[in-house]
């Protein structure tokens, strides 16, 4: 409906996303506390780490991936604009925690059962899997008892947000004039003055070259440069150089087997004749002389089992079921019980065992083997395990040396590289100021481009520029910043100044001869044939003129519009009629509401947490947009 | 072979007729102290109890919000109201409940709802989403000048484009083009410049015709 609307939504879009979407996804991941380091923000003391930050990036990187598929931009992430939102949203949420706890919300554990009970993660066959949930979290380093009250946090602050997004407002009257206005035509001839056409009217002196080439003189700066051989050395390159023997994986194997495997099941069932530990001698014997009586039973009859559990068995989990217990290993039932379970052959009966329970007539059902994957299937993943783990040891070890050598033979790479077994690379030219990227951090650039480095021709220190990954360079030729001649820069200053030039003239002539049409005058325009437009359809229409076209009076038709074009030159419009919609129905004004209500709904959010903010102690860290252009 | 020295003993002598004279004082004052900490825990755990005994009201609420029925969570919301009216959930599900009635056109009703926020809602954020829901419900009954006198109050800076926005629906529902015009850019410079609803109210601007 609104479609011309969207094309600013994604700064707004994305602060809100990340409030609602750590709440809503859980990559719990990002439930992590990042201590230590610098933080990147912090709300009334409470920091903002690097790692929830990128947390939040990388979910938000890949919220929008879905949404845009293959028209999905990579870079659009390191705009600070955009890194600049997800902190913020990030920040909110933070603002939130404190309101929720200042005004008191306090969500049930009920609610809060509810919610687990419904998270993807710990569910088995789409069921809550208790065992599942404290797996999960302890796999991603949580207790319930942290995750629980940072849920409990979370719900409380998306109380606070629902009161305002879920609430927003829209008058019939409000939907009724924006269908009106967007849905009213207006017949339209168009006709555009090109830059072009007045080109060759446009005279371009060689002073006013010169006078463009002075004044902008910061267009025309080269910066500084640097041709830098480097060496990278990381813990990765090490692990093709290391060799793990045949015994050392068997090793591996054999100590992580419940890895690779699983063990031996048994499927047993049994009749308990239940008596407590506390209880006197008299009620034991009782319940012995009971249970020996009903094992001559099953002795007699072994087939009848399962009716022989139904009737006495004690056991109110299983006697129903014939006193099958279903599939278990090792470790899940009493010590006594388990031992007779793992000691009977398959369809036998124990005799008499006795519990903390009571008295048990057991029958071992049916056993499930253990099941090993041979080592042959997954050797190749220990190898590789193995082998990134030695490296990563020789890596730690052979750091330190590498730092020392870069330091101490500062006019050269070359033992740095021998140490580690790397080559030199040579032949890269880089500017001060560039945009980093993988290799060429912003810190590895600040290094090379630093006084040290720069004039002295020493060697940099050894850079962290990724984990287990160092960076060490040197520059070999430095050209220092300087101007491009005029001469060389002359004819591209002509060619902008003349289309510059020729769009002024252009957009100089339509004013006057809107001017003229307005006063009712000839003008002799070149009108192209009438088109029907309106705001709801996202035609091949400039949105520039889109505006002028619905903000002219049409009082008195027909009416005159014009706008500069944003493609250079302008526009003039003649409305020659206008066209009301119809009669608006309650499906139509419906769907207009619930639009106007969700963005009021958003725009109170916003509202209500730009109030927020200023009430609570924050600091931001900037993020720097990129100075070269 | 006394273990106390003379002067030792002076002292215990000393203190012995201290604590005659203040000893009560002091053991009124540890019970005084003990029983307001105790009270302070009562208190506590009350507000604590209080707060959860609301929030489960609060999901009765919700879970009658998912019917539909605007009686039943109206009057859900009514019930949580009555029990616990301070509690910071009490104007949210009125909130919830003024939707629903909304909804079923059941406007006097929601007049109520709202009104009661704005009346006793603790969180100021709260009483300006009712209030202007408020006066747009007032906006749609014609109500002009009551809808602007909603409109005319207190409210935090950040409140200003939306309540200037809302004043340009009413001034422009009531033919006034030049003063609807004035309030519609008031809101829209007090607008982030990133927002969305910007647009719309740009809309709505041009919408009135070219300033004379």
């Amino acid at each position: 409906m609104f479609d011309f609307v969207q094309d600013k939504r994604w700064l707004v879009q994305i602060v809100l996303a990340v409030i609602i979407l750590t709440f809503a996804v859980w990559g719990i991941s990002s439930y992590q506390n990042t201590s230590g380091s610098d933080p990147l923000a912090t709300v009334n003391g409470e920091k903002i780490g690097q790692q929830e930050f990128e947390d939040a990036l990388e979910q938000q990187r890949q919220r929008i991936r879905e949404m845009a598929g293959a028209s999905f931009d990579p870079t659009f992430f390191d705009k600070p604009e955009i890194k600049r939102s997800v902190l913020e949203g990030l920040v909110a949420q933070r603002v939130l925690t404190v309101e929720a706890r200042g005004a008191g919300l306090m969500p049930g554990d009920e609610q809060l059962a509810q919610i687990i009970a419904g998270i993807g993660v710990f569910q088995k066959d789409g069921k809550f899997d208790i065992e599942r949930y404290e797996a999960a979290l302890k796999e991603r380093g949580m207790n319930r008892l942290g995750f629980e009250a940072r849920l409990r946090q979370d719900v409380a602050a998306r109380q606070i947000t629902d009161a305002y997004s879920q609430n927003g407002y829209a008058a019939n009257t409000v939907a009724e004039t924006l269908i009106r206005l967007n849905e009213q035509q207006r017949i339209v001839a168009v006709s555009s003055l090109n830059p072009e056409t007045y080109l060759k009217q446009v005279q371009i002196s060689d002073a006013d070259i010169a006078a463009y080439y002075e004044k902008n003189a910061n267009e025309f700066q080269l910066p500084e440069r640097a041709n830098v051989e480097y060496v990278m050395f990381s813990a990765d390159s090490l692990s093709s150089t290391i060799t793990v023997a045949d015994s050392e994986v068997k090793q591996y194997y054999e100590e992580h087997a419940a890895e690779f495997g699983t063990k031996e099941q048994r499927q047993a069932a049994h009749i308990l004749i239940a008596v407590a530990k506390q209880a006197s001698d008299a009620e034991k014997l009782a319940a012995k002389a009971k249970a020996e009586q009903v094992l001559q039973q099953v002795k007699q009859s072994p087939a009848k089992f399962p009716s022989l559990a139904k009737q006495y068995s004690q056991d109110p989990g299983s006697a129903a079921n014939g006193g099958d217990l279903g599939m278990f290993g090792r470790g899940a039932m009493v010590k006594p019980f388990e031992e007779s379970v793992f000691s009977l052959k398959a369809g036998e009966v124990s005799g008499l065992v006795q519990s903390d329970y009571g008295y048990h007539i057991i029958k071992l059902l049916a056993v499930k083997a253990a099941k090993m994957q041979p080592l042959g299937e997954v050797r190749g993943m220990i190898v590789q395990r193995l082998k990134s783990q030695h490296a990563g040891d020789k890596f730690a070890e052979l750091a330190d040396q590498f730092n020392n050598t870069v330091y101490e033979q500062s006019d050269t790479l070359k033992p740095a590289a021998e140490l580690v077994k790397a080559t030199v690379l040579r032949g890269v030219w880089l500017s001060k100021g560039q945009a980093a990227n993988d290799i060429w951090t912003d810190k590895a650039l600040q290094a090379v481009f630093s006084e040290d480095v720069l004039k002295n021709k020493r060697n940099t220190a050894a850079i962290e520029i990724a984990t287990n990954t160092l960076l060490a360079a040197r520059v070999v030729e430095y050209k220092p910043a300087s101007a491009r001649p005029m001469a060389e820069v002359a004819q591209a200053i002509r060619q902008s100044l003349q289309s510059l030039r020729a769009a002024e003239m252009a957009e100089q002539q339509g004013k006057e001869i809107l001017a003229r049409l307005q006063r009712g005058e000839k003008a002799g325009v070149n009108w192209k044939p009438a088109q029907s437009m309106s705001r709801s359809q996202r035609s091949a229409v400039a949105p520039e003129l889109l505006q002028a076209v619905f903000s002219a009076d049409t009082s008195k038709l027909p009416a005159y519009s014009g706008v500069a074009s944003s493609r250079g030159g302008y526009l003039l419009a003649r409305i020659e009629a206008v066209k009301e919609t119809g009669a608006i129905d309650d499906g139509k004004r419906n769907g207009y509401v619930q639009q106007i209500r969700q963005l009021t709904g958003e725009e109170l959010l916003m509202a209500y947490l730009a109030d927020a903010k200023k009430r609570a102690d924050i600091t931001m860290k900037e993020f720097v947009t990129d100075e070269r252009k | 072979m006394s273990s106390l020295d003379l002067q030792e003993q002076e002292q215990v002598d000393a203190l012995k007729a201290w604590w005659k004279e203040n000893g009560k004082w002091v053991v009124g004052a540890i019970v005084v102290g003990l029983l307001g900490f105790a009270g302070m825990q009562y208190w506590k755990s009350h507000q604590s109890g209080q707060a959860a005994d609301a929030a489960k009201l609060y999901a009765e609420v919700m879970k009658q919000a998912a019917t539909n029925d605007a009686k039943r969570i109206g009057d859900a919301a009514d019930a949580l109201v009555s029990r616990y009216g301070s509690s910071a959930y009490a104007p949210r599900a009125q909130l919830l409940a003024a939707q629903a009635s909304l909804q079923a056109r059941d406007v006097a009703r929601a007049k109520v709802q709202l009104q009661w926020v704005i009346d006793h809602a603790d969180e100021s954020g709260l009483q300006d989403t009712a209030r202007l829901k408020l006066a747009s419900v007032l906006l749609d009954e014609k109500s002009y000048e009551e809808a602007l006198k909603q409109l005319d109050a207190a409210h935090p800076e950040s409140f200003t484009g939306l309540y200037a926005d809302l004043r340009g629906d009413v001034l422009s529902a009531q033919g006034k083009v030049a003063e609807a015009r004035a309030a519609y850019q008031q809101a829209f410079d007090k607008t982030d410049a990133k927002s969305v609803y910007r647009n719309l109210i740009q809309l709505k601007m041009d919408g009135l015709g070219a300033a004379k």
